[in-house]
């Protein structure tokens, strides 16, 4: 295998995993049904290449390619208030419809032609696939420190409340209408900027690229890593990016794997391969603790303490 | 005795439907007071009005001299009214220790500010721990929400009360769907707050526990009150007996 | 011209509520969004080729379709859906995923046994056009409304006529109350499913006359359009989706007749949808409470 086939296969795993990532904020932290992240992939792509088309700076055009997204993703989270599971996950699907058609028609974005972007320069270097995987395990790599802090922050606590129970949520002080809408705000910027990179790697983009099998195929990384973890949605983005490419030699039947793979893991293992509830992570976590012991929490002391017998017990409060 | 919440006139009409219609009552600092009433009379309702779960229709909340009906649900946390629910909503994702802090966090939830501190701090900790043992749970602090029993989840319930310092503690049926020997250790619990000169509001469907913990009843009919006084008084109501156990035939 | 366009979006409109009932069905007793319902309509129009050009008689081609399929369904309802619901703590998302990988695989299944070029019925009604006064009726449609009428018809039967239905009225209503009284919620759950993805099939049959060209990408277009039209109709309600059906039928036909307005045909629904979720998020029938 030559080294620019490999760095290709790199730069386009490293690129879904940190759209993975950013739908994982909003489906598998905030617990809100989101199927039209290439929606707000497609945002970002198209804003970030229409900027440097324009002769302006790469950087920047990520960080625009970010808060238009993020605001586009504000008036969804708004919207997203008003309506139940069930109608946010059909009117994220016909979002991702309606901006697909839009990026197809409008002149801006190129219409049926798409857009040509130029490879960027940064800090003297002319992006080529090495840099672009370098460049996005770099933010992969603070995306995933920013979240780990998150979810030790009452902020992910706040999230984790809503995904449980947003009644519940509310009746110790969580402001859920707020938090949902900054879930989506930063979820769907995240998703931005990768669409601006994506853009940019690629060259050449059009709305095929933004269409709903491409959401789907994100919600596919999330669902089989497992949702709400950090290693989920990273495995699932990497084994679905390399899975195609080694079924290239059954290229006829790829899709057909693709979508047998999805349902058979849904059916028998909805919480992922390596969610924290799948028999898969619990034995390579039980393999991991035989070399080195998880350190005990603070309500794992507790109980134990409690077993011991060294409280006050209040009975067998279990029986109901 | 001083009084902690006034409620004025409370009418809370869903359509045509008046749930709640035209509902006064007084709790007071350090007082446990019941809400008993007929299956549909209204008690949840008058809580979730009373909470913010519901914008009430029409009258007024007082907290400490401070108007607060119709203030959001999260917003009554926060003020100090801290609720039950009668079908428990626990956090089954997260561990007994865990829904605990999360209540915990009642005042640091600012939204983006938020991001900023960390939860699982020493001193929270220690909290949730000194709540835990008072509310029986050491046992299950490091299980799941969803892998414990019924019996737990309502003192988990009743412990995510109580960590958030409320001025105003309201259980909504903590005793619904447990066997004797769980609601005898529930009663045990709401005695155990009592002596702390907590002001707690309870619903509850079990009339002799309501009669021995309660200082004082207000019976709920219909949307509105019929009756209101202490266990013995209320007891002997003709009113009361009435509607629970409807009127005796003349012939 | 004006009249010729209102026919055909009755037809297309007609189409798209059967197509649509199906999902609708489903959604009423499980909830599940399911898009493997274009699948059903994909196989259903197939496999109506295949009886049709083997046997030559079109009626036996949408029995044994509509039943074959049918069957398939209660099929996927008994070994795919039920046991992915049965699981506590399912994310909302999770059978919605498990529809789109099963609707995959149905379109390249099809896509691999019966070749990616496209089968044409070439089904011969005798006359090409029936003209009453100034109108010109093409001969389709007319199987196409009077079809969808009788399907309609024996739906409504049997949802309010039988036991059957009753107990599909009432698992829809409230599954744990009905279960407490006593109505047989499996039953309910396989009578969507048999009449969800036969009528499915039959919808796919009847475009495939209509159009005379099948290819196995038949059920993409059907497979979001119907999401929009089930939650248009209020999501599980039969009487709202054939009005949604209708009313998507005619403003694709008429927009794109007599505006020129940018977004393509197929993305109508969703603009429909999305304006009217933001002003009635309950649904054009939906009950306001149900939450």
């Amino acid at each position: 295998m030559n080294s620019s086939y490999l760095f290709s296969i790199l730069a386009t795993a490293s690129i879904f995993t940190l759209l993975a990532l950013s739908l994982n904020i909003i489906t598998g932290y905030a617990g809100q049904a989101m199927m039209g992240i290439a929606a707000f992939f497609g945002i970002g792509a198209y804003t970030a290449a229409i900027i440097t088309t324009h002769d302006g700076n790469f950087l920047l055009a990520l960080l625009a390619a970010m808060i238009v997204s993020g605001v586009f993703g504000a008036v969804l989270g708004v919207i997203s208030l008003r309506l139940q599971a069930d109608f946010l996950a059909i009117t994220t699907i016909g979002i991702n419809f309606v901006m697909a058609a839009v990026f197809n028609s409008l002149k801006i974005t190129g219409g049926t032609l798409g857009l040509t972007t130029s490879k960027p320069v940064i800090f003297g270097l002319k992006m080529n696939n090495m840099y672009f995987f370098i460049f996005t395990t770099i933010l992969i790599v603070i995306v995933c420190l920013l979240i780990t802090k998150m979810r030790h922050s009452w902020f992910g606590m706040a999230l984790a409340s809503i995904e449980n129970d947003p009644g519940a949520a509310r009746s110790f002080g969580i402001n859920v209408s707020k938090y949902q809408i900054l879930a989506f705000i930063i979820g769907t910027a995240l998703a931005g900027l990768t669409g601006g990179i994506y853009s940019h790697r690629m060259g050449f983009i059009s709305s095929t690229d933004f269409a709903f099998v491409v959401s789907i195929q994100i919600v596919s990384m999330c669902v089989i890593g497992g949702l709400g973890t950090l290693r989920g949605p990273i495995f699932g983005a990497v084994v679905l990016t390399v899975l195609p490419e080694v079924l290239r030699f059954a290229d006829n039947y790829r899709e057909l794997v693709y979508a047998l793979l999805l349902v058979i893991m849904v059916r028998f293992m909805p919480e992922g391969l390596l969610g924290d509830d799948s028999p898969v992570w619990k034995f390579l976590v039980g393999l991991f603790r035989k070399i080195k012991p998880r350190k005990k929490t603070r309500a794992d002391l507790i109980a134990e303490k409690a077993k011991a017998g060294e409280y006050e017990l209040s009975g067998e409060g279990g029986q109901a | 005795m001083e009084e902690l919440m006034r409620v004025e006139g409370l009418k809370m009409y869903f359509g045509g439907l008046k749930a709640i219609d035209g509902f006064d009552l007084v709790i007071n600092k350090g007082e446990t007071l019941g809400i008993i009433g007929p299956n549909g009379a209204g008690k949840t309702t008058l809580f979730n009005a009373i909470c913010g779960v519901y914008k009430p229709t029409d009258g007024k909340v007082i907290l400490e001299g401070k108007e607060v009906q119709g203030t959001p649900a999260f917003e009554m946390a926060k003020l100090g009214i801290a609720r039950t629910f009668q079908i428990s909503k626990p956090l089954r994702g997260l561990t007994i220790f865990d829904n605990i802090v999360a209540a915990a966090g009642v005042q640091e939830y600012t939204g983006i500010g938020s991001y900023f501190h960390k939860s699982h701090t020493k001193e929270v900790e220690d909290k949730v721990e000194a709540i835990i043992h008072e509310t029986g749970l050491s046992e299950v602090a490091n299980k799941k929400a969803s892998d414990v029993s019924l019996g737990y989840l309502r003192r988990l319930e009743i412990a995510r009360v109580l960590v958030t310092d409320p001025k105003l503690i309201m259980l909504d049926e903590p005793c619904a769907g447990l066997s004797n020997f769980a609601i005898n250790e529930i009663t045990e619990l709401i005695f155990k707050l009592k002596e702390q000169n907590r002001s707690i509001v309870l619903i509850e469907h079990n009339l002799p526990l309501t009669m021995r913990v309660c200082d004082r009843i207000t019976v709920l009919s219909y949307g509105k009150k019929i009756c209101e006084g202490t266990p013995e008084y209320v007891k002997n109501d003709e009113q009361v007996i009435e509607a629970y156990l409807g009127k005796e035939d003349e012939d | 011209m004006f009249t010729q366009q209102l026919m055909n979006a009755l037809a297309i409109g007609s189409v798209y509520a059967l197509t649509a009932m199906g999902a609708t069905l489903i959604y009423g007793i499980l909830g599940i969004l399911d898009i493997a319902n274009a699948g059903a309509y994909l196989i259903g129009a197939y496999l109506g080729w295949y009886i049709y050009y083997g046997t030559g008689s079109i009626v036996l081609a949408f029995v044994l379709s509509i039943v074959a399929v049918g069957i398939l369904g209660i099929l996927i309802q008994k070994f795919i859906y039920s046991p992915i619901l049965a699981k506590p703590n399912t994310l909302s998302i999770i059978p919605l995923v498990a529809a789109v990988g099963l609707f995959t695989m149905s379109s390249d299944l099809v896509r691999l046994i019966c070749g990616p070029y496209s089968l044409s019925y070439n089904f011969d009604f005798g006359v090409t056009s029936i003209k009453i006064g100034p109108v010109v009726l093409v001969p389709a449609w007319i199987l196409i409304f009077a079809l969808t009428a009788v399907l309609l018809l024996i739906l409504w039967i049997i949802l309010n006529k039988t036991k059957l239905g009753l107990a599909w009225r009432a698992t829809a209503n409230d599954p744990e109350i009905a279960k407490v009284c006593g109505v047989n919620t499996n039953n309910a759950m396989a009578l969507s499913y048999i009449l969800g993805y036969g009528f499915a099939a039959a919808a796919g049959i009847m475009v495939g006359i209509l159009y005379n060209s099948i290819t196995p990408a038949l059920g993409e277009v059907p497979s979001y359009k119907m999401l929009a039209i089930i939650v248009l109709g209020g999501l599980g309600n039969p009487l709202g989706t054939v009005l949604a059906g209708l009313i998507i039928g005619f403003t694709e036909v008429f927009l794109s007749a007599y505006t020129s307005i940018p977004i393509p045909k197929d993305a109508i629904a969703f603009v429909v949808l999305i304006i009217m979720l933001l002003i009635k998020p309950e649904g054009l029938l939906g009950q306001k409470n149900k939450i």
